[in-house]
């Protein structure tokens, strides 16, 4: 403990709350109450309505919860079955070789989302693949955007990973096949599913690249809250973004369940 | 299947593994993820830089369309934008990710882990939120000017900075900081209480002791995360857009615009290449001090690390 | 060992559980690019026979068992298991048994799957299901560890998961057995009971050879039927226990299996040697020309007080109280001698005179120099 009087101790907390709870706290709370409210004109919003939820639940929007779950789900598998089989190749190689892997797989970070969207979008304009104005290039998008986590941090996980049990299992007579499935995939499995779940909810929330690709039969949600908010629609903008927030809230929960079963330690 | 008692075959030397062979077999197991990144990520790239040399379609290749870009005002604004709100919201975020993760660490109280764990759902949720978020707070019609109305009884409130890019400064920083309160904590969780301790019982004063003890410890993981924040900081495009501002127009905001409401598209990749280069340059940077903090940090976590997992 | 060994042998995977196999280290090299981890390792270990590769840490022990396990690829020489040149095999291969020093248990997987893993991998080239709950049951039976079988590794002691980890490693019925390290992990109390237990599974299955890798003597002197003794990457003793402990060969051997008081001497004719101007009788050595230095090895419980054949005058310069003894060091003529005397009435007091001796057969003559920590 580095301040030890009580009342420096008070002090420093109550400065710390000052600081964290409007900046932090306040916004997301802020969110919630205007999705209830049909005006905010004085200290506390007022009218209090249901109407916003009872829109979404039909619609376009339910539609856009639906387009986003949609995509989410395909892209975070599609993220994680690339990044991991990445990962677990790029073990195999000579470290030089495996810094290039892991930088190549890295670079999507680096690259703007909207350089993404964008280079969709000039590559899959034209023959031979012309996937723009589908569903598809928007998963294509989330993927790559999202595989760098995945990659991440399944290869942070097999580095953790003792070789201890990998050559014991080998020692024991298990092809590398059966090492893989039988041991390092279920000893891996909590990282998995927390990549799964980072992946899940960056792909919920991808607005950047989305705004370049998105057709108008597949309109996700981050896109359907801007819409909504910029033709001055706040409060239903509000509304909406809670959905997302509790959706997104809701996957990160369940998976985070799935690995505390999954976690033998 | 050879049944017991049944002398076994020769072993073919085809079977016998050679250090050559796997490391092939290696390099084709890299390959399927390879090639599946250059065709949705790295071709299209290329394609990028292509089109930004290419003035008319099917035409040869020219600088022609930098030179245009160049010379547009909009541009010259987008690019001090993008650097100036970059440059601020991380030495914002800095110094606020490092006051709050100071006091979270080492001055703890009732429910400062669950703020830990606050941190990590806030990362999970988009940026655009906090735009939204800061328009029913500080907006024409929102928390803050209505206090102000209730309070003076005038027809609205004095804040309206939303739209300028002291609004988007203040959302990035609100968003961003957490990116560095996260690898500061982990840092921090490094520092032994008994070196505190000890330098405490030494009659060192608080003060004295975060810049002896804690900042040396912390400095790696700041660098770190300051060069991060500064890369998404550089590609932030949620804030921007959701601000709704028409003169607060940044990079990605200028690529957006001229590729769907323009239909530039050769300006858009134009932009986007001096985008990629700006970020990538620092994203080169990041991951040098990233590598820097994490080899300072491996000989404490690394070795018998291995030993509390059997 | 002509080429035609190569290929001979049983099939891949397969081990004939009855067939006895040893191991056979042929000049056998590892390195780290410039770094020689293990130089022209050469070994014979018998079927059946207990063989501890006993030396400090870095001394290659542990890289000559992974060389047999197939984790490390020798960059020259062969290794054969059960006369079979396995040097270019992946190690599923093998057909080993191993126990490492954490054990490495599964911990996804209960015991009794912990245990069944070696024999589901090769499934469909040796065991059915039926013989591999048969197999897992006497493998758990054997190590006593039948009534955890439901467990999962976390919820065992660490003296559990050791004997999870031999049944998971004998259920495959190896003719080899590799243990690294076995007992490192386990408490000293822990550890005795456990070595006798290694005792006991040998006895019930002679058959298997053990390569039992250790930095303990103790260890080594009791479980081993023959000991190697390894420094800085090589070979320096090897023999029965016994013979290491009363005839070592090297003063390495000397000093680190057991303790030693080594003396420079010259060495004189007829099984003398002479120190410092007292002429000694000993027991001679090969290689140990009169007038050649050498190095003369007494074992401290060896030394008596007063006189006797060879006798040694000195002077008292530290004791130590050691319950059952008194370890005595004294300054003989600038070089210290131990003596661990059985529990004096009377402490002898420091700097005064003291008269020790030893018998002329218990005074090992070593030529000098020879596998010394020094002579590289």
């Amino acid at each position: 403990m580095l301040v030890h009087s009580k009342g420096a101790r008070r002090a420093v907390w109550t400065l710390f709350l000052v600081l964290f709870l409007p900046v932090f706290a306040l916004p997301l709370l802020v969110i919630v109450a205007a999705s209830f409210a049909s005006s905010w004109s004085g200290a506390l919003p007022s009218g209090p309505t249901l109407a916003h939820y009872r829109d979404i639940t039909q619609g376009d929007s339910l539609r856009a919860l639906v387009t986003s779950l949609v995509t989410a789900v395909a892209a975070s598998l599609l993220a994680l079955a690339a990044g991991t089989w990445a990962a677990l190749a790029a073990q195999r190689l000579r470290p030089r070789a495996r810094k290039v892997l892991d930088a190549l797989f890295m670079l999507p970070v680096a690259v703007p989302s909207v350089v993404v969207g964008l280079s969709l979008l000039v590559a899959f304009s034209q023959p031979p693949l012309l996937l723009n104005g589908t569903p598809q290039i928007v998963v294509i998008a989330h993927t790559v955007l999202v595989t760098a986590f995945a990659h991440q941090s399944v290869t942070a996980a097999l580095a953790r990973l003792d070789p201890a049990y990998e050559q014991s299992a080998a020692g024991l007579g298990a092809r590398p096949a059966y090492v893989l499935w039988r041991v390092k995939l279920p000893l891996l499995l909590p990282s998995l599913t927390a990549a799964a779940g980072l992946c899940f909810a960056l792909s919920m929330g991808e607005l950047s690249a989305t705004m370049m690709i998105y057709p108008p039969d597949w309109l996700p949600l981050p896109v359907r809250v801007f819409a909504t908010t910029d033709r001055g629609a706040l409060f239903a903008g509000a509304a909406l973004a809670v959905v997302l927030m509790a959706a997104t809230l809701l996957v990160l929960l369940a998976v985070s369940r799935i690995r505390t079963k999954a976690s033998y330690r | 299947m050879s049944r017991p008692g049944t002398p076994a075959p020769p072993r073919p030397t085809r079977e016998r593994y050679r250090g050559e062979r796997r490391k092939v077999s290696s390099a084709l197991w890299a390959l399927p993820p390879l090639l599946a990144l250059g065709l949705v990520f790295l071709y299209p790239l290329v394609l990028v830089v292509r089109q930004s040399f290419t003035q008319d379609e099917g035409g040869p290749l020219s600088t022609a369309p930098y030179a245009q870009v160049f010379a547009e005002a909009s541009f010259t604004d987008a690019f001090g934008n993008t650097v100036l709100i970059a440059l601020g919201a991380t030495a914002g975020c800095l110094l606020l990710g490092f006051a709050l993760a100071l006091v979270i660490a080492f001055v703890p109280f009732p429910g400062s882990r669950a703020i830990g764990r606050f941190i990590d759902v806030f990362l999970a949720f988009p940026s655009f939120l906090i735009t939204l978020a800061l328009l029913f707070v500080y907006g024409t019609a929102g928390l803050a000017n209505g206090l102000w109305a209730d309070a003076t009884g005038a027809a609205g409130g004095p804040f309206d900075f939303l739209r300028t890019p002291w609004g988007v400064l203040l959302a990035e920083i609100t968003y961003f900081t957490p990116f560095v309160m996260r690898p500061l904590l982990a840092a921090f969780s490094q520092v032994e209480t008994g070196q505190l301790e000890a330098a405490a019982s030494l009659g060192a004063r608080p003060a004295r002791i975060v810049r002896k003890v804690i900042w040396p410890e912390a400095l790696p993981s700041l660098a770190a995360g300051g060069a991060l924040v500064l890369v998404l900081t550089l590609n932030e495009f949620g804030i921007v857009l959701f601000t709704g501002a028409k003169d607060v127009v940044t990079l990605p905001v200028l690529i957006y615009t001229k590729a769907i409401l323009d239909g530039d598209y050769t300006g858009a990749c134009v932009v986007a290449v001096v985008n990629i280069a700006l970020s990538l340059a620092l994203y080169a940077l990041y991951r040098a001090v990233a590598a820097r903090a994490g080899g300072a940090r491996t000989p404490s976590t690394g070795g018998d690390g291995h030993r509390a997992r059997a | 060992m002509s080429a035609a060994t190569t290929t001979a042998g049983t099939a891949a995977g397969g081990r004939a559980p009855a067939a006895p196999s040893g191991i056979r280290f042929d000049n056998v090299s590892v390195a780290y690019g410039e770094n020689v981890v293990l130089d022209s390792f050469d070994l014979t270990v018998e079927p059946g026979e207990v063989m501890a590769l006993l030396g400090p840490s870095g001394s290659g022990k542990t890289t000559a068992l992974r060389a047999v396990a197939g984790f490390v690829r020798p960059c020259a020489g062969r290794v054969l298991i059960g006369g079979r040149d396995v040097t270019g095999l992946p190690p599923h291969r093998r057909g080993i048994g191993m126990v490492v020093q954490q054990y490495a248990l599964f911990p996804h997987l209960r015991v009794e799957d912990n245990v069944a893993f070696g024999l589901k991998a090769r499934r469909g080239r040796t065991a059915s299901r039926a013989e591999t709950a048969a197999r897992v049951a006497e493998a758990l039976e054997m190590t006593g560890m039948a009534a955890y079988a439901r467990r999962h590794p976390r919820e065992l002691s660490g003296g559990q998961q050791q004997r999870v980890a031999i049944a998971r490693a004998l259920a495959i019925r190896p003719g080899v057995l590799l243990l690294d390290e076995p007992l490192s992990a386990l408490d000293t109390r822990l550890r005795s009971g456990m070595l006798a237990e290694l005792a006991r599974l040998h006895r019930d299955l002679p058959d298997v050879s053990v390569l039992y890798v250790t930095h303990d003597q103790v260890e080594a002197l009791t479980l081993a039927d023959r000991i190697a003794v390894m420094d800085r990457a090589r070979l320096r003793d090897c023999g029965t226990p016994q013979d290491l402990y009363r005839r070592p060969r090297t003063e390495f051997t000397a000093s680190f299996v057991g303790n030693a008081n080594l003396l420079p001497v010259t060495a004189g004719p007829d099984g003398t040697a002479d120190f410092a101007g007292t002429r000694l009788t000993v027991t001679p050595a090969e290689g140990a020309a009169p007038g050649a230095s050498a190095t003369l090895c007494v074992r401290p419980h060896l030394v008596g007080l007063g006189d006797g054949p060879n006798t040694l005058h000195g002077r008292v310069t530290e004791v130590q109280w050691r319950g059952a003894t008194h370890r005595v060091y004294a300054d003989v003529a600038g070089h210290r001698v131990m003596a661990d005397l059985r529990e004096l009435r009377t402490t002898p007091e420091h700097g005064s005179d003291i008269t020790l001796h030893f018998a002329a057969e218990d005074a090992v003559l070593l030529p000098a120099g020879a596998g010394s920590t020094d002579d590289e």
